[in-house]
């Protein structure tokens, strides 16, 4: 059973210009005193079509994690504007909130973000070249998608046995690290990556 | 008959497994298969049973599901009392889920609304043990234990009052153990397993009490659940599958004799579960028709893998009701709804099926009064124990006794808003931590939080608490998405005022305390409300003087301490009153920290000594002695770590046989003569050898005999090192024995001379002539103890060089048959304890110059004792001493926990318990053991506290507290085994004020010992 379960993502300053720092408030409750720190990171998924574009806008480590519940805000910076598709910076695309527990992701929380320019002229006739100052970003708060996967959250215990719980779908080769899902209902969502207790497709 | 298949109890097609209804009938679980997981649901009952709820859409269907189980949940079973549900799945598990109070309705967090949980159940215990799938779960009679069975062939049996331990693995099964059943007068357990057999195991000892196979033998092929029954009433066990004349069959197995003549039979493939109406019914009596009274009779449901059911009537021959073809997929699981009327039945294709039945068809139910008299008849004790009359009437005379009882309330509030604090701030919007709102705490979060950075340069934030896990009551309510108003936390507010206050309120003072703890702590809940409501109150009006206020973090964390121990005890105490559970001073609190300290070597100690009980006696050769020797040593190696004050009472094993033993085959006749003959085995002569006296400080004795010959005459070397320092003394003859403590060493030699050296090797004493051949020496502080072989025990003081026992004859009690001292005991006072190997064990009074009988492992006081509500808190029962090495550990829970389900009528054990206190009391006296004695004196006041014994309870408070007025003429000993008898009394104080009824004698004593203190 999950030693830490994620309670609430509040996305705080939001929408907000493209350049300013992401912001979550993270509430999550534990069972049992976790012997190591619990690893958040958030991606960004530059470009719908490739994992190539992702990038890591920062991890942090979260600890000393006792029992009970704990929140704390995660603020990373924006994403890298000269890292992301020219194609791809105006429309939607997806961050993810991953959390790790001795490098085992047991959930992801996916967030849809529409990056558009809010003065009619520009969203009418957008620049060839994307005008990062210009976007607006608007995370779609009101509708997580999450992911949870079993792990092992005991140090002690065979890791193979980890692995053996994973749920099916997941047992198709793809790698527990935090490799970005290209998905939540985008195209060129691999079907049955997203187990548990992931929502239909919107 | 009325039958219904809700469609909407499903699983989304998966297999169900198993099916329970709530005692309380308003609810029921499912567990099975989920979608990657298994799955646990918790169910609305009213939708089942009335179609205007199934249609009202305001009535919610899904009240809770869990996905934690990582595999197949086979089992979901709610406990008596309805507050927990166990379940057990593929994943090896047992959870053990606690309903938790919330405001509301909440989701889980990234799911869709129609998926919110109405109810939260969380889970408070995961249990650990089984190697394989677990199949069946079942809670005993009156929830004192918990039984797993799995496909790991064993039987785990979990103490309910405190999971996670285990009080037993039943093994002996030599296939996957598939059902479980207890004996309704909880002497009993029953498994059955794939290995074609029906184990019964009892609970008194935890071992096999038969096993039927016959009705097995011809059982094939497997089915996936073995869920056998045991009749209300008790009389019979129902198995599932076996097979009669190749039929598949319930068989019948009757608890007289364990007979196996009658059957169930008549379905078409193996029977899969069997369940018994938990009601014991008799005829309905038809107006006009002769009034006989016709014997009471059970109702039991079968269901089989041939996907039909079948309801008995044990007073008919054949089916009231058979119902084929109810399923796509063999039946799973059956629950009778509490009333006995209705019953759900699951499957594997993922479908339930209701029966309504009416009393015409099964019969007029048995009261409960009327269940427990035929148990009360048949096995002459009832599970129902009568609680004693409530006292909420009871007027308080006397302003002390009022203050005390306030100041317990005050108490108990305290501890109340101080887990408000933890619960209050999640649980209500309003809700504050450490005096902030959730509110600000969220607007300052970044800045307030702690972020470092770790050594390799990586972010590393602190995340911030904002409540503490341990009722498990508090809600997700609050994060999901309700607004954070000012203005719903005003209504919050205002619709939980200040009733709950009321018991502050001086104008009712008495209420509180009577209170039965079922009531306001078994389940948390109510207590959580007020509490929550208490802290409401207090945050909104800080002005008020009202003590809930807590705006100190530091204290939250002794607060939740308590609290769990709170829940703890009081599912060990139903029905007690509860004062006595509910109020532990901070001197009580005090205690027990320092017996948990005091546990863990005493621990050590015990297992060192169990095994040399088991080592088997042998005879009296010189090869005893080299035994002896290695057995020491292990003691010793064992007690490593251990507090040096607890070495000195050693227990050590002796190869000691009487004669009589040895001859008993050959002349029985010599059995009957008293026994001069009686002699204990001597240590022969060696060469060398070394002797570990203690660990810590590490203290060897090393013996070489015969060593210089100074003109032909040969001396024998003692050498002793201790801590590194040694010393080196020569003696004329042959060493036999040798013995030390911190303070003495002593040797034995030949020609019965026996030597006592300091600790820095000064011979205190010219040698000792002994009546006979030394058999045992043993040594403790400064007293020097030797058995001889004449079986006479003498004891000095050789510090003030005083006899304590002088040649002491062993015959009294090492009279009768094969009787050896198994262990030896020499306590700091220089008592002297001999265990015998008839599990007594005896000490000599020196005072009394007798023998006392201080233990007895055959003891069915012990046995039949119950005073687990007079506990302290926590296991402080497990006090260390003298008594309690003697005693070992066949005094503790499991036994006593047995005797407490089925033994003797209530009355009869509350006798049994009185006594059995008494003589720990008298027995923790006469081996002096100050701390044992205290322990004990509080737990048998407590005791009498409990059960309302005014005359004794009277008696000691008169003997502690003397006389107020000195007279010369007085015999009364201020002090007692070293304790200050006044100062007992001052602890007992607050034990008997927690009785009303007591409160005159609570008033006598509290004014006399304040006159004392005046004086």
């Amino acid at each position: 059973m999950a030693k830490v379960s994620v309670l609430n993502v509040a996305v705080l300053e939001n929408p907000s210009p493209f350049h300013s720092p992401f912001r979550f408030e993270i509430s999550f409750e534990c069972n049992e005193a976790l012997a190591d720190d619990l690893e958040w990171k958030i991606i960004y998924v530059g470009s719908a079509e490739s994992e190539e574009f992702d990038q890591i806008l920062d991890s942090v480590l979260v600890g000393p994690v006792p029992a009970g519940r704990h929140m704390f805000v995660f603020q990373a910076d924006a994403p890298n504007p000269s890292l992301i598709p020219e194609t791809d910076a105006v429309g939607v695309t997806v961050v993810l909130i991953t959390c790790t527990y001795h490098g085992q992701e047991f959930i992801r929380v996916g967030y849809y973000v529409n990056n558009e320019y809010p003065s009619p002229e520009l969203r009418e006739n957008p620049p060839l070249k994307p005008d990062f100052s210009q976007l607006q970003r608007n995370i779609l708060a009101s509708n997580p998608r999450v992911t949870r996967f079993h792990i092992n959250w005991d140090n002690n215990t065979d890791r193979l046995e980890a692995i053996e719980n994973q749920d099916p779908a997941l047992g198709c080769g793809f790698p527990l690290s935090c490799t970005p899902v290209k998905g939540l209902g985008l195209p060129g969502c691999v079907p049955g990556l997203l187990p548990e207790n992931s929502m239909d497709c919107i | 008959m009325k039958l219904l298949k809700p469609t909407w109890v499903n699983h989304n097609g998966k297999p169900i497994f198993s099916v329970d209804i709530h005692p309380d009938g308003t609810k029921f679980a499912t567990g099975g298969q989920g979608q990657d997981s298994g799955k646990v649901v918790i169910w609305n009952m009213s939708p089942v049973l009335q179609e205007d709820d199934e249609k009202d859409e305001n009535v919610p269907k899904m009240l809770c599901q869990m996905d934690n189980h990582l595999a197949c949940v086979n089992c979901v079973r709610w406990s008596n009392s309805g507050m927990y549900l166990a379940s057990g799945g593929d994943d090896k598990l047992i959870m053990v889920w606690k309903r938790a109070t919330y405001i509301g309705p909440s989701t889980v967090f990234g799911s869709s609304g129609k998926l919110a949980n109405v109810e939260q159940w969380r889970c408070v215990s995961i249990l650990r043990s089984h190697s394989g799938d677990v199949m069946d779960v079942a809670w005993s009679p009156h929830d004192a234990w918990l039984a797993s069975c799995s496909v790991d062939n064993t039987v785990v049996i979990w103490n309910a009052v405190k999971f996670p331990e285990i009080l037993a693995t039943l093994r002996g099964h030599s296939g996957l153990v598939k059902g479980l059943t207890w004996d309704p007068v909880g002497k009993y357990i029953a498994s059955q397993a794939d290995d074609r057999s029906l184990k019964v195991w009892r609970t008194l000892d935890w071992q096999l009490e038969t096993s039927i196979t016959k009705p097995f033998d011809e059982c094939g092929g497997t089915t996936h659940v073995l869920r056998l029954s045991w009749s209300p009433d008790g009389h019979y066990l129902v198995s599932a599958h076996a097979m009669n004349n190749s039929g598949p069959t319930a068989q019948i197995i009757e608890r007289e004799g364990w007979k196996t003549n009658m059957d169930f039979v008549g379905h078409r493939k193996a029977v899969t579960v069997v369940k018994f109406n938990p009601k014991i019914f008799k005829k309905k009596q038809k107006n006009g028709s002769s009034t006989k009274p016709s014997c009471p009779y059970c109702c039991c449901a079968v269901g089989s893998k041939d996907r039909s059911l079948s309801v008995w009537l044990t007073c008919l021959k054949r089916p009231l009701v058979v119902i084929h073809e109810l399923f796509d997929k063999s039946i799973m699981d059956i629950s009778w709804t509490l009333n006995g009327l209705g019953i759900l039945v699951c499957s594997m294709d993922g479908s339930v099926a209701f029966l309504d039945f009416s009393q015409d068809e099964l019969g007029d139910p048995l009261s409960e009064e009327e269940k427990s008299r035929i148990h009360q008849s048949t096995y002459g004790k009832s599970l129902a124990i009568m609680t004693e009359a409530q006292l909420s009437t009871a007027v308080i005379e006397n302003p002390e006794m009022l203050k005390y009882q306030r100041r317990q309330q005050q108490q108990q509030l305290d501890q109340k808003s101080a887990t408000a604090r933890e619960t209050g701030s999640t649980a209500s919007v309003a809700g504050v931590v450490n005096g902030e709102s959730l509110e600000d705490i969220r607007k300052n979060l970044l800045k307030k939080q702690v972020e470092t950075r770790t050594a390799d340069g990586r972010r590393r934030i602190t995340p911030l608490c904002i409540a503490q896990l341990d009722t498990g009551d508090f809600s997700t309510a609050f994060f999901n998405s309700i607004p954070l108003s000012g203005s719903l936390a005003g209504t919050v507010l205002t619709s939980q005022s200040s009733p709950q206050l009321l018991p502050l309120d001086s104008s009712t003072p008495a209420s509180f305390g009577t209170k039965p703890s079922t009531e306001s702590v078994a389940s948390a809940r109510p207590a959580g409300d007020s509490v929550s409501k208490d802290s409401v109150n207090a945050t909104s009006t800080p002005a008020a003087s009202s003590p809930s206020v807590l705006t100190t973090p530091s204290k939250i964390e002794p607060m939740k301490a308590f609290d769990s121990r709170f829940t703890e005890r009081s599912k060990a105490t139903p029905g007690a009153p509860a004062l006595a559970s509910v109020t532990p001073t901070a001197v009580e609190r005090l205690k027990e920290q320092s017996l948990v300290k005091e546990l863990r070597p005493r621990d050590v100690l015990e297992s060192s000594s169990d095994s040399d009980e088991k080592v088997p006696v042998t005879k009296p050769s010189s090869l005893s002695k080299r035994k002896l020797d290695l057995e020491v040593e292990t003691v010793e190696k064992k007690k490593k770590g251990r507090p040096r004050k607890d070495s000195r009472l050693m227990p050590m094993s002796l190869s000691v046989q009487s004669p009589a033993a040895l001859t008993a085959e050959k002349d029985a006749v010599c059995l009957s003569v008293p026994a001069p003959a009686l002699k204990l085995p001597m240590p022969g002569p060696q060469r060398a050898f070394t002797l570990q006296v203690s660990s810590d400080p590490s203290m060897y004795i090393e013996v070489e005999n015969e060593v210089t010959a100074v003109g032909g005459t040969k001396l024998s070397r003692l050498k002793c090192s201790r801590e590194g320092k040694e010393w080196e003394t020569v003696l004329t003859g042959r060493i036999l024995t040798a013995a030390g403590s911190c303070d003495v060493v002593c040797v034995a030699c030949e020609k019965r001379l026996l030597s006592v050296f300091s600790t820095c090797g000064r011979r205190l004493l010219p040698p000792i002539l002994l009546p006979s051949p030394v058999s045992t020496l043993h040594c403790t502080g400064s007293y020097v103890m030797a058995l001889t072989a004449a079986a006479t025990l003498s004891v000095w003081d050789v510090h003030r060089q005083v006899v304590v026992v002088k040649e002491e004859p062993l015959h009294s009690i090492l009279a009768g048959s094969d009787m050896t001292v198994s262990q030896i005991l020499l306590t700091q006072h220089g008592i002297p304890v001999m265990n015998l190997s008839d599990g007594k064990a005896y000490c000599f009074n020196p005072s009394l110059s007798a023998w006392n009988l201080v233990s007895d492992k055959q003891d069915s006081l012990a046995q039949c004792a119950d005073f687990r509500s007079s506990l302290p808190p926590q296991d402080a029962m497990l006090c260390s001493g003298p008594l309690a090495i003697v005693q070992g550990r066949a005094s503790t829970s499991s036994g006593r926990q047995a005797a407490r389900l089925f033994s003797v009528p209530h009355a009869v054990q509350r006798e049994a318990t009185l006594a059995y206190l008494e003589s720990q009391v008298a027995a923790a006296l006469t081996l002096q053991s100050s701390h044992e004695y205290r322990h004990w004196l509080l737990l048998y006041a407590r005791y009498l506290v409990n059960e309302g014994f005014e005359y004794r309870l009277r008696e000691i408070c008169k003997d502690l507290l003397g006389p107020v007025h000195s007279s010369t003429g007085s015999q009364w000993e201020s002090t007692v085994v070293g304790l200050r008898k006044r100062d007992l009394l001052k602890e007992l104080l607050p034990v008997i004020g927690q009785n009303l009824r007591f409160q005159r004698l609570f008033t006598e004593c509290q004014e006399q010992l304040d006159i004392l203190r005046d004086k």
